[in-house]
């Protein structure tokens, strides 16, 4: 009989990533925690892809275009409305959500390909969707959204921490923090409880699945909506992070490398979309700026990746992991800690005839 | 009446345009079960390879099959260097990885020519000819000429020559073939090579009339995949004949439904697709899932 | 006479399961050999192995070279026709075309003509539905094709694997007849799997009965057929 081994959710692990998170801004500059505040945004809506992909096995190119939605909604609220910013996030949120909820209705007819091709073409289209209705969208000039100031309590706290005023990037940084931190808390609870369960049963065979008596339909719609609401509050930030909203913000590109940070991350964990959004957004930045600085590349490959822009080296980046680490970068961490245990314990496992690879080590107790 | 008509033959052109991109996503996922991300990309590569040819002095009726030919080429260097290895992997990642590709070539275009648009120059008189009281434009003959040249060539390729047979064999029931002695994996290689210079047919086709630049495909694969859907995504009838309905019915809705402007014809596009996905998946000439020996 | 396919001491498996624990085998040339066994005894991965569709350790020769290391397609090519469980008929292409892909590898131009005209007299419905799509073949007919085909490729042994399955009796026995023929007229060495051992053994020369992996018993068809023991506990009759 296989052993299943349940790695212990690592607390304090998590309680150590958050403290860190909280406390970075005090120490780099107000432009880089607004850098990171983009990252942290990329990791809510990568979160709510890998529920759809990850966990419930639907696969979707168009979540660019749920993020479009979510900072349209709020821009819009904001601009012509005059709701306070912060209210509108989770208006945004839930609108998403709610068309996502109906994407997903006919979205259970289709075969996965079907739909990754469907919600490809979506994501294509959409700029031109969005410019289109220009009274109310601003159409390709797109909204304005202004930044606002911190509240005097936040600021007086910082400025005690770290004797600067705090800046409204910082500010919005923390709002940022504070959406995704409380956003992966219930994206693990609702994995490692029944409908994740129901998910993964339904990602790993819908026919038998439904025979146990899964609600295939209602758990992939449920799929659907979470994430397009996660996509949507993500959008909304995004607008909040950049100060305006427009069709070009959000390119078929910002669809595929939400997909990317999912998988380069890792399909189905918690910590995945997290490395998955830090890669997807500072690789690109980084290897453009990395591979010139290294002596032994030859210069016809630095020129071209300099020129290129992060592009070239995005795609070979992202081709290298698909061949090498299918299971993103926690899955090889994961394989890694598994290797290394098994040397540690030696010829444990070989009287059974298994293998440590064989047992299976799932992120969250069931 | 005239105006419809000549909206019909210039949709028909362009939509000769789609059907061999369309042909070319459905002859990888014949072999492959997957949908080729990439396949625009490569054409627009392909494309501008032909465009640096032509501003060196040749003669575009000799750049046009020497691009198909390097193009042949690539296809195949790309699926023996980048999808050979991941050949069992689930769908998942080739799609990523395909999509990586979109990525990569896209930039590489991107270094090698700029971003900057260029004209591509058409090998046909921009003049018309009246054809009974219609006048159509020689560029639209041209374009409907080429891509029926290229689109019977494959078909003959296919039906009526061994390597054809052996490329059908090896792409639809791969553990049969390799029984019967046919390299399975050389032919796989083959159906890229194959894949890429019908795209590549398509990208010189289509260049003159948009403006060269990496980005140029971006709206063609939508309407290729809306092409390769609506044929059914297995059938290479079906590729030829969706991309010639997809062509008329943009050039029409432009035309005659108030609200369609020039870039919400893509929006007619992604209609097609989901509408045909939603009401019939299987397309006008697909079956049910075929089972693969 | 020399053995034109020896099997010695072959394992082999799907992943960490392990099918076959010690095979060996030998068919002559142009003999006929029987490989009985109940279900799951090893007796299709016994052929698997042999045409590389599995991972195989110990040796398999043919013609005194081993097979080893040897893609499907190299093993394919050196006149092994493998017909597999299922017939392996490519239900996309016509009947004519299945054919071609049988004498494809042939460069003999005017023997491949002779090979089809014997086909066709073997298995005239054949020649009736050319064009037709594989797919529209009944059950016993799809084995006609297999077998047409196989035989198109002029291998020195073929292997069969359940020819019989899920066909009406006369169309079997007018199967196994054919079998015969092509072997005693074309030479052809025939490695055979079957359920249905009375037929096997009435066709072949030798026999090997797999049992879990391990050959339980071998010889003489015969003489199998005459023990009464044999018959009982491994045969079934």
């Amino acid at each position: 009989m296989q052993r299943i081994r349940v790695a212990q959710p690592r607390y304090w692990l998590v309680g150590v990533v958050v403290l860190f998170f909280l406390g970075f801004p005090t120490v780099i500059s107000s432009f880089l925690a607004s850098e990171w505040a983009q990252a942290l945004i990329l990791a809510i809506a990568i979160m709510g892809l890998n529920i759809l992909v990850g966990y419930s096995g639907q696969l979707s190119l168009g979540h660019g275009a749920f993020m479009a939605l979510g900072a349209y909604v709020s821009a819009i609220l904001a601009h012509h409305y005059k709701m306070d910013y912060l209210v509108t996030i989770p208006i945004a949120g839930l609108t998403t959500g709610l068309v996502g909820f109906l994407f997903g209705i006919p979205a259970l007819r289709l075969s996965a390909l079907y739909l990754a091709l469907a919600t490809f073409a979506l994501a294509v289209v959409s700029p031109s969707l969005i410019k289109r209705p220009a009274g109310l969208t601003g159409g390709v000039q797109g909204i304005l959204v202004v930044q606002p100031d911190p509240p005097a309590t936040a600021s007086s706290v910082f400025a005690a921490l770290t004797g600067t005023a705090m800046t409204s990037d910082q500010w919005i940084y923390y709002v940022t923090l504070f959406c995704a931190v409380v956003l992966f808390w219930v994206a693990w609870n609702v994995v490692r409880h029944r409908p994740g369960r129901a998910m993964r049963a339904i990602r790993d065979g819908e026919v038998a699945a439904a025979a146990s008596g899964v609600n295939v339909a209602g758990f992939k719609t449920l799929a659907f909506a979470l994430s397009a609401f996660y996509a949507g509050v993500a959008g909304s930030l995004y607008g909040l992070s950049t100060g305006f909203v427009s069709p070009d913000t959000f390119p078929v590109s910002l669809s595929i490398q939400l997909l990317v940070g999912v998988v380069v991350g890792g399909l189905a964990s918690i910590p995945g979309p997290l490395v998955g959004a830090i890669s997807a957004y500072f690789l690109p930045i980084e290897s453009s700026q990395w591979v010139p600085s290294q002596a032994w590349i030859p210069t016809q490959i630095v020129t071209t990746v300099k020129n290129a822009g992060p592009a070239v080296s995005y795609g070979v980046i992202l081709i290298l992991i698909m061949i090498f680490a299918p299971n993103g970068l926690v899955g090889l961490a994961r394989t890694g800690y598994a290797a290394l245990n098994r040397r540690l314990r030696g010829a444990g496992d070989r009287e059974t005839g298994h293998t440590a690879a064989e047992s299976q080590t799932v992120s969250e107790p069931d | 009446m005239q105006e419809f008509l000549q909206l019909v033959v210039s949709g028909i052109a362009t939509g000769g345009i789609f059907a061999s991109l369309a042909l070319a996503l459905v002859l990888i996922y014949n072999a492959m079960g997957l949908v080729n991300f990439a396949q625009g990309e490569m054409a627009m590569f392909a494309t501008f390879v032909a465009f640096t040819l032509i501003g060196r002095g040749v003669s575009f009726w000799i750049a046009f099959p020497v691009t198909l030919v390097l193009a042949f080429a690539g296809g195949i260097l790309v699926q023996r260097v980048v999808i050979k290895p991941v050949e069992r992997a689930p769908v998942l990642t080739l799609v990523i990885i395909t999509l990586g590709l979109a990525t990569l070539v896209n930039g590489l275009a991107g270094f090698a020519w700029g971003y900057v648009p260029r004209s591509f120059p058409s090998p046909f008189s921009p003049d018309s000819i009246d054809l009974a009281g219609v006048f159509v434009g020689y560029r639209d003959l041209g374009v409907i000429a080429v891509s029926g040249i290229v689109l019977l060539a494959v078909y003959v390729l296919l039906q009526h020559t061994t390597v054809g047979l052996t490329l059908r064999a090896a792409a639809h029931h791969p553990e049969a073939s390799r029984l019967l002695g046919v390299h399975v994996s050389w032919m796989l290689a083959l159906g890229w090579g194959l894949a890429s210079a019908v795209g590549a047919a398509s990208g010189m086709m289509v260049a003159p009339i948009l403006l060269l630049e990496p980005n140029m495909m971006q709206s063609i694969i939508i309407y290729a995949f809306a092409a390769a859907v609506l044929g059914g995504i297995e059938s290479p009838l079906g590729a030829v004949v969706g991309g010639l309905i997809v062509g008329v019915t943009i050039n029409l809705a432009g035309a005659y439904l108030p609200f369609v402007g020039g870039d919400l014809q893509l929006a007619v596009g992604l209609a097609i697709i989901v509408g045909v996905l939603l009401l019939k998946p299987n397309g006008l000439f697909g079956r049910a899932a075929v089972r693969r020996v | 006479m020399t053995n034109l396919l020896e099997l010695e001491d072959v394992r082999a498996g799907y992943g960490p399961t392990s099918v076959l624990h010690g095979i060996s085998l030998q068919v002559p040339e142009a003999g006929v050999v029987s490989l009985l066994g109940a279900n799951g005894a090893g007796k299709t991965t016994t052929l698997r192995a042999i045409t590389g569709g599995v991972r195989w350790t110990g040796d398999i020769r043919f013609g005194g070279r081993s097979l080893r290391g040897m893609s499907t397609e190299e093993i394919v090519r050196r006149g092994i026709a493998h017909v597999p469980e299922g017939r392996g008929i490519c239900t996309e292409l016509t009947v004519d075309e299945n054919l071609r892909l049988g004498s494809y590898l042939r460069r003999d131009g005017p023997e491949v003509k002779k090979d089809y005209e014997r086909v066709f007299e073997y298995f005239p419905v054949l020649k009736q539905r050319r064009r037709l799509s594989s797919s529209t073949l009944s059950g016993g007919e799809q084995q006609m094709l297999a077998l047409a085909r196989a035989l198109l490729m002029r291998p020195r042994l073929m292997l069969l694997d359940e020819p019989s399955l899920g066909l009406a009796p006369i169309v079997v026995r007018s199967i196994f007849e054919i079998i015969k023929s092509i072997n005693e007229s074309r030479q052809v060495a025939v490695l055979l799997v079957e359920q249905n051992a009375r037929l096997a053994l009435n066709l072949s020369s030798s026999a090997y009965v797999l049992e879990v992996g391990r050959v339980a018993v071998e010889g003489d068809s015969a003489e199998l057929q005459g023990k009464e023991s044999v018959r009982r506990s491994y045969l079934g009759y």
